[in-house]
């Protein structure tokens, strides 16, 4: 699908990026200032690389090789803006058609009343974007790029400017444009939890490299990648599987080989679903023995792997079977229990401790 | 009192059709450089810009006497002008909307490039990636979201153009009938001893040509308001 190796610089930032994606979603993680935003641009051709080549699919886009150099309005490289960039002066529905007039009726693979149903915009369609709510400007902005029938589409954080709430109403519907239309798209995010809503296949970019690509779970394990994890809480992160929904005692309880985990109550998976977990490892606490009479809900016992000094704390490294859990504890608790390598630990965890990354693949 | 003489009545006719054509010869360039101005960088940009304000700073006097040293039928264009298409500027009124249209273009230009510029440039980006052609997203998203400036510019260069003196009187003279606009005629009349009159009358009419102007910019500007914010 999407193939680049390309270099870029530009005063103080450098971007070397390689990579080919074939999923139909891929998410782009970084946090801003990474060059996720100028990968875009590169890929769209509203930036030129330096050097190196890109190619969606066999069609080359850009090829410093070749001479080629493709304008972006014959890329069929479709974006949705962050901040949707609707046309000021154009209504809703002029908005929607621009990119549709201007291709030719064979090439065009969606239609209007398609787009309009898919994304709830009807009701839209005479309003001009000044008298939109975020979320209305962001599925107009949606729809317009798909209207366009682009063969590969970006989104540009499409969420970072609405609020928590309307992310949650905005979410069902690119999850829609993903389960119903059959085109590839990047989801470009410093959220994981918006990336993994829709994918668990991403990129992550850091000050211009690529560290990592793939399935979520192992890129984020990636010695490269762990640097930006942990900064984001994303130290821990394990897979367990739904079992049940516990409205009485507020809780959602999971299966974590052969542990039943309490977890936050939550409505966004149901049972049988395997999902991913986040816990900080400054969030576990650490016993010998099994402690009765006590809030907090999970006990896990586990042997020690490994422990390891750091600046400020002891990472001591225990097996839950699995995965690893990576748990923080100052220079003293570790001296005052005396631990080493193979003893047999509780983790102790709040259930309000786990976080709810999203649905695992 | 407002019973123009014909020769009062001939000055603000020959105004307002100076002026108009002024504004007619540079609304187009004067869309380009602002554009230009606003959407490139290039070599020389500083120097082009400092040129362009010159007009603004110099006592028009200097710009009127560069153009009758360049334009007048002695002067390097000037006689090729004459020789080869027999066309004169100096002492014509097409000198005089050349002087105006020149005196005039700063302000046009400055007003068409801030409004240039303070069009969010994804709003283009996205145009190109939605399909449309440079030259095709310039006149369905740059052109009408400039508009504003564009009429901002046009009347401000309208306004100057109705004022302008020391250019005009130096350039092409101050002929009844053919280059004695409003300001040339109020200053002929106070140099005579009854043409308090007149010149009072000409001033009315000078003030009332130029509120009317601003009035009609803020009207326009009012209606696009209204109509890029939807409400």
């Amino acid at each position: 699908m999407l193939s680049l190796d390309i270099q870029l610089q530009r005063g103080n930032f450098d971007l070397e990026a390689k990579f080919s994606l074939d999923k139909p979603v891929t998410g782009l993680f970084g946090s801003s200032g990474s060059g996720k935003s100028t990968l875009l641009n590169l890929v769209a051709g509203l930036a030129h690389p330096d050097n190196g080549w890109l190619k969606l699919g066999e069609k080359h886009l850009f090829n410093s090789a070749k001479n080629i150099n493709l304008s972006p309005n014959k890329r069929e490289v479709g974006v949705v803006f962050q901040d949707s960039q609707l046309f000021p002066h154009l209504p809703v529905t002029q908005n929607l058609l621009y990119g549709y007039k201007r291709i030719h009726r064979k090439q065009r693979r969606f239609e209007m009343p398609e787009i309009v149903d898919l994304l709830e915009i009807g009701h839209l369609l005479k309003k001009r974007p000044a008298q939109l709510s975020g979320g209305e400007k962001q599925r107009v902005g949606l729809g317009r790029a798909l209207l366009a029938s682009p063969r590969f589409l970006m989104l540009d954080e499409p969420l970072a400017s609405l609020d928590q709430g309307l992310k949650q109403q905005i979410l069902p519907f690119l999850k829609r444009v993903k389960d119903e239309l059959n085109l590839p798209m990047v989801y470009i995010s410093h959220s994981m939890e918006e990336i993994l809503h829709l994918t668990d296949y991403l990129v992550v970019i850091n000050n211009g490299r690529i560290l990592g690509d793939g399935h979520f779970y192992d890129v984020i394990k990636e010695e490269r990648v762990q640097g930006i994890a942990n900064t984001m809480g994303l130290e821990n992160i394990i897979t367990a599987t739904i079992i049940d929904h516990d409205i009485e005692s507020g809780h959602t309880i999971a299966e974590l080989k052969g542990n039943r985990i309490l977890l936050p109550l939550t409505d966004k998976f149901s049972i049988g679903d395997s999902c991913y977990l986040s816990i900080r490892s400054s969030e576990i606490a650490i016993a010998k023995q099994h402690i009765s009479q006590i809030s907090i809900q999970n006990q896990i016992k586990a042997p020690i792997i490994s422990c390891t000094k750091n600046a400020s704390c002891i990472s001591i490294c225990v097996d839950i079977g699995a995965a690893p859990l990576t748990i923080d504890i100052t220079p003293k608790a570790f001296s005052d229990l005396s631990l080493c390598q193979g003893d047999q630990v509780y983790c102790l965890i709040k259930a309000q401790s786990f976080s709810f990354l999203g649905k695992a693949g | 009192m407002f019973d123009l003489s014909p020769t009062e009545y001939s000055a603000m006719m020959l105004s307002i059709k100076v002026s108009l054509w002024s504004v007619a010869i540079i609304l187009i360039p004067g869309i380009f450089t602002g554009w230009l101005l606003a959407r490139h960088d290039f070599i020389g940009k500083s120097l082009l810009d400092g040129l362009l304000h010159l007009p603004l700073v110099l006592p028009p006097v200097v710009t009127g006497y560069l153009l009758l040293l360049l334009l007048g039928k002695q002067g390097m264009i000037g006689k090729w002008l004459y020789q080869n298409f027999d066309i004169t500027l100096a002492f014509s009124w097409r000198g005089a909307v050349l002087a105006t249209a020149l005196m005039s273009f700063p302000l046009m230009v400055r007003s068409i490039r801030l409004s240039i510029s303070s069009i969010e440039i994804k709003l283009e980006q996205a145009a190109r990636s939605l399909g449309a052609s440079a030259i095709n997203t310039f006149f369905t998203i740059t052109l009408p979201l400039a508009l504003p400036g564009i009429i901002t510019g046009s009347i401000l260069a309208f306004a100057r153009s109705l004022g302008e003196f020391g250019a005009t009187i130096t350039f092409v003279g101050n002929i009844e009938g053919e280059t004695r606009t409003l300001p040339l005629a109020i200053y002929t009349y106070i140099q005579v001893p009854d043409g308090n009159e007149p010149a009072q009358r000409l001033l009315i009419i000078s003030i009332i040509l130029a509120l009317s102007a601003l009035l009609f910019s803020a009207l326009i500007e009012r209606r696009t308001a209204l109509w890029l914010g939807g409400k």
